[in-house]
């Protein structure tokens, strides 16, 4: 571990930036129809009970980092282990993250460059900015975060006031009733891209006052939940349900429609930019976590110098994970979502918790014995 | 650092300006052996602003045509590279042309996966189809006051959807949305090419102060399934953009004590929305309409300082509209194509009923549907003057 703090505001924005990441980009929850928002909305609020159930974690070791002390609770042997499995799934998730910045860039405005150029562009950013540390990562954060909210609120009035809103596309609510929705919710919603800040527990001892960790993140999440049922109201509320489930990246088509007074289009840029700065937050706490993780898993004395080694190894994941869009895509919805996802951030840290539980009341019972 | 700053630098596929060939306007064909052809009308960039500083200084077109054909638009399209300098650059392509026969005899359907996914090209171009012509046609006229001729046909879409109201403008996306969409018929403007093709395409056609051949908006082309199947002119044309709620501002004449069309009204703003209901697994339809407006003309003698007077007037034009109306959906039920969207409308309002509906909505269920209209028109304004000069001429000759 590094000796660095962050406050709890700085915190919060890497949160909201990191929610938001990925999951803006896709048509998020497009299996629920019309009613994709809704499912948004409650995966949201059901994310809730995980996120307490890792705050719940940190407040027992609240001076260690979930991989060290996973192997306080499991032991040492089945604790180094799950704390490696952990360190390879935000490695994978961080390649599965800059695969998909890159076939972004690459489908919509940089057709004859190769993949790996992309890639490598924004991973080089990447590992420089993790050389610097977490306190850069925030303040970097901090600064953009203005920035990204004044496109979204730019380009919110722009999709009102060029008129492309009917709200009848949202129509009729619960067409099939509420099973599918649920479906979706815990399939996809619920663990992309909710519980996915799991990853953040490995930032929360840096954090300067940490009974404030449980309220920032609640906020935190309540906030890009929230961004991103309003991105997908407006997507489906604009291009319709079956157009917006036939896009790639449904913001990009509702973005390209804006025609303000004839001069005000093609505002592309817009989603570009929004999008780089989110995804670049994205990787870059995904990428943190594996870096810091490693380290104090293999007693490594300054983390930073694992940053290229480790950077290079997800460049070449993302180059290698699939060999085409349709792959990727299939693989995250499909194949990580059930093998990865869900286990790793539904399953195993209710478990954790369990043990933990007992653990502690066992030690705490001794004290009052005695 | 240093090393990177290089590497930002780089520039992968530029395309530099002058190596671009700008699409104004695209006119897609099927030739006999069914295969594709395409019209490329592309800019001149010299003469079109040459010809507006100079006031007609060059002898050549503000636009020149390219076509080629192939078994898909891509094909098409790359092989029309052989016959231009330039890259083709289709990201200000605003107009998309489909030949009638095209429209009628394979739909529309076959050509919007290329221009969806293509990431040059933009949904927000508008689709027209090509009134009695072939789409090549369409793309090669020059034209008057406008020089390049697809902001003409985007520009008069426009503005006569505004002020008149019997076309619509219809973008790529719209019409994609409706093709989607169950039991939905399809609107998409028409625009016709009056005279003779040959001349259109000359030069010598803009030289004179009348030109011989012209481009006009005209119509509205009903899809069903994709496919043409009636064009819809005047009251009927104008009634369907009305229940569509798009009419801006247009006019309306009325009778006046036994004179036929004799007093002019023109709507200001207007409202219409769609209401359903199923009873008995029958559906329902309400539309309701409510029109403010001033009267802008009166060829009688008509005292309107007198407000009962201007009741009068509204009941009149409250009756024209509601007829206009009727008009517009006896002719859809008539083509069996349910182009005004009452569909969607059960459908959202009565999802579970539709289900039942939906596979045979527009040949067993649309054509028989009651549909109850109430109109709601008002008079605002009456311009500058209150009584009508006739009125005034008349009085002075007692």
């Amino acid at each position: 571990m590094e000796k660095a703090k962050i406050s709890a505001s700085q915190l919060f924005i890497l949160m909201v930036l990191f929610e938001l990441g990925s999951a803006l980009l896709v048509p998020l929850a497009i299996d629920a129809k019309q009613d994709a928002w809704l499912a948004i909305l409650l995966g949201m609020v059901f994310s809730f009970v995980l996120l307490l159930i890792y705050h719940k974690l940190y407040t027992y070791y609240p001076n260690l980092l979930p991989t060290e002390y996973m192997q306080r609770i499991l032991g040492k042997v089945l604790g180094t282990a799950l704390a490696f499995v952990y360190i390879l799934y935000f490695m994978y998730d961080a390649s599965r993250v800059l695969r998909d910045f890159g076939e972004m860039l690459l489908t919509f405005a940089y057709p004859d460059t190769p993949l790996f150029i992309a890639n490598a562009l924004l991973m080089l950013v990447i590992i420089y900015t993790i050389r610097k540390g977490i306190e850069v990562i925030a303040r970097s954060g901090e600064l953009l975060f203005i920035f990204m909210y004044v496109l979204a609120i730019a380009g919110f009035i722009l999709i009102v006031s060029s008129g492309l809103i009917e709200i009848k596309n949202l129509q009729p609510i619960l067409e099939e009733g509420l099973f599918p929705v649920l479906k979706v919710v815990f399939t996809q919603t619920l663990y992309f891209p909710f519980t996915e800040v799991i990853v953040f527990t490995m930032i929360f001892p840096y954090l300067n006052n940490p009974k404030k960790a449980k309220v920032t993140m609640l906020c935190a999440s309540g906030l890009s939940g929230i961004n991103l049922i309003i991105t997908m109201l407006i997507n489906v509320s604009v291009l319709g349900v079956d157009l917006t489930a036939r896009s790639q990246y449904p913001l990009l088509s509702t973005i390209e429609s804006i025609q303000v007074a004839n001069f005000l289009e093609r505002l592309d840029v817009f989603f570009m930019l929004a999008l780089i700065i989110t995804i670049f937050f994205k990787i870059c706490v995904l990428f943190y976590a594996a870096v810091v993780g490693t380290a104090s898993l293999f007693k490594v004395k300054s983390p930073s110098r694992l940053s290229y080694p480790l950077g290079l190894i997800i460049l070449f994941l993302s180059i290698t994970i699939a060999s085409n869009v349709q792959e990727h895509n299939h693989e995250g919805l499909k194949v990580a979502m059930f093998t990865i996802h869900i286990p790793l951030l539904g399953l195993i840290p209710p478990l954790l918790l369990l043990v933990a539980f007992f653990k502690n009341r066992k030690k705490h019972g001794k004290n009052t014995f005695n | 650092m240093m090393s990177m700053t290089f590497l930002l630098t780089s520039c992968w596929s530029k395309k530099e300006l002058t190596d671009l060939a700008i699409v104004a306007a695209m006119g897609v064909d099927k030739t006999k052996d069914g295969r594709y052809h395409l019209t490329l009308q592309i800019i001149n960039p010299g003469n079109v602003a040459g010809g507006m500083v100079g006031g007609g200084g060059t002898q050549s077109p503000p636009v020149t045509i390219y076509s080629a054909s192939g078994d898909n638009l891509v094909e098409a399209s790359r092989r029309a590279s052989g016959r231009i300098s330039r890259r083709l650059y289709y990201a200000h392509t605003n107009l998309v042309v489909v030949g009638e026969k095209m429209a009628r005899e394979e739909g529309l359907n076959t050509l919007i996966d290329a221009f969806d996914r293509d990431p040059e090209f933009r949904n927000t171009s508008t689709l027209v189809i090509a009134n009695h012509s072939t789409a090549a046609d369409l793309v090669k006229t020059l034209t008057p006051v406008d020089k390049i001729p697809a902001n003409k046909v985007l520009k008069t879409l426009e503005f006569t959807e505004r002020k008149w109201g019997e076309n619509v403008k219809t973008s790529l996306q719209e019409v994609m949305k409706s093709l989607e969409s169950p039991g939905r018929g399809t609107v998409v403007s028409g625009f016709r090419l009056v005279g003779n093709p040959q001349q259109a395409q000359k030069l010598d056609n803009l030289q004179e102060s009348e030109p011989e051949a012209t481009l006009r908006a005209s119509g509205i082309a009903v899809l069903k399934q994709g496919k043409l199947v009636d064009w819809l002119y005047g009251k009927p044309a104008r009634g369907t953009v009305w229940i569509l709620d798009k009419i801006q501002g247009t006019d309306i004449n009325i009778d006046w004590e036994g004179r036929k069309e004799v007093i002019a009204y023109q709507t200001v703003r207007q409202k219409t929305s769609v209401s359903a209901q199923v009873k008995n697994g029958k559906p329902h339809i309400s539309v309701h309409t409510r029109v403010e407006g001033d009267i802008s003309e009166m060829e009688v003698p008509v005292d309107i300082t007198n407000p009962k007077v201007i009741t009068k007037i509204e009941q009149s034009v409250r009756k024209e509209i509601k007829k206009e109306l009727r008009k517009a959906i006896e002719r859809a039920q008539k083509n069996k194509t349910d182009i005004l969207g009452f569909g969607e409308v059960v459908h959202r309002t009565r999802p579970n009923q539709f289900k039942k509906l939906k596979t045979e909505w527009n040949d067993v269920y649309f054509p028989k549907l009651d549909v109850d209209i109430t109109v709601e028109a008002y008079v605002r304004r009456a311009g500058l003057r209150n009584k009508s000069f006739l009125s005034g001429v008349k009085e002075n000759q007692k």
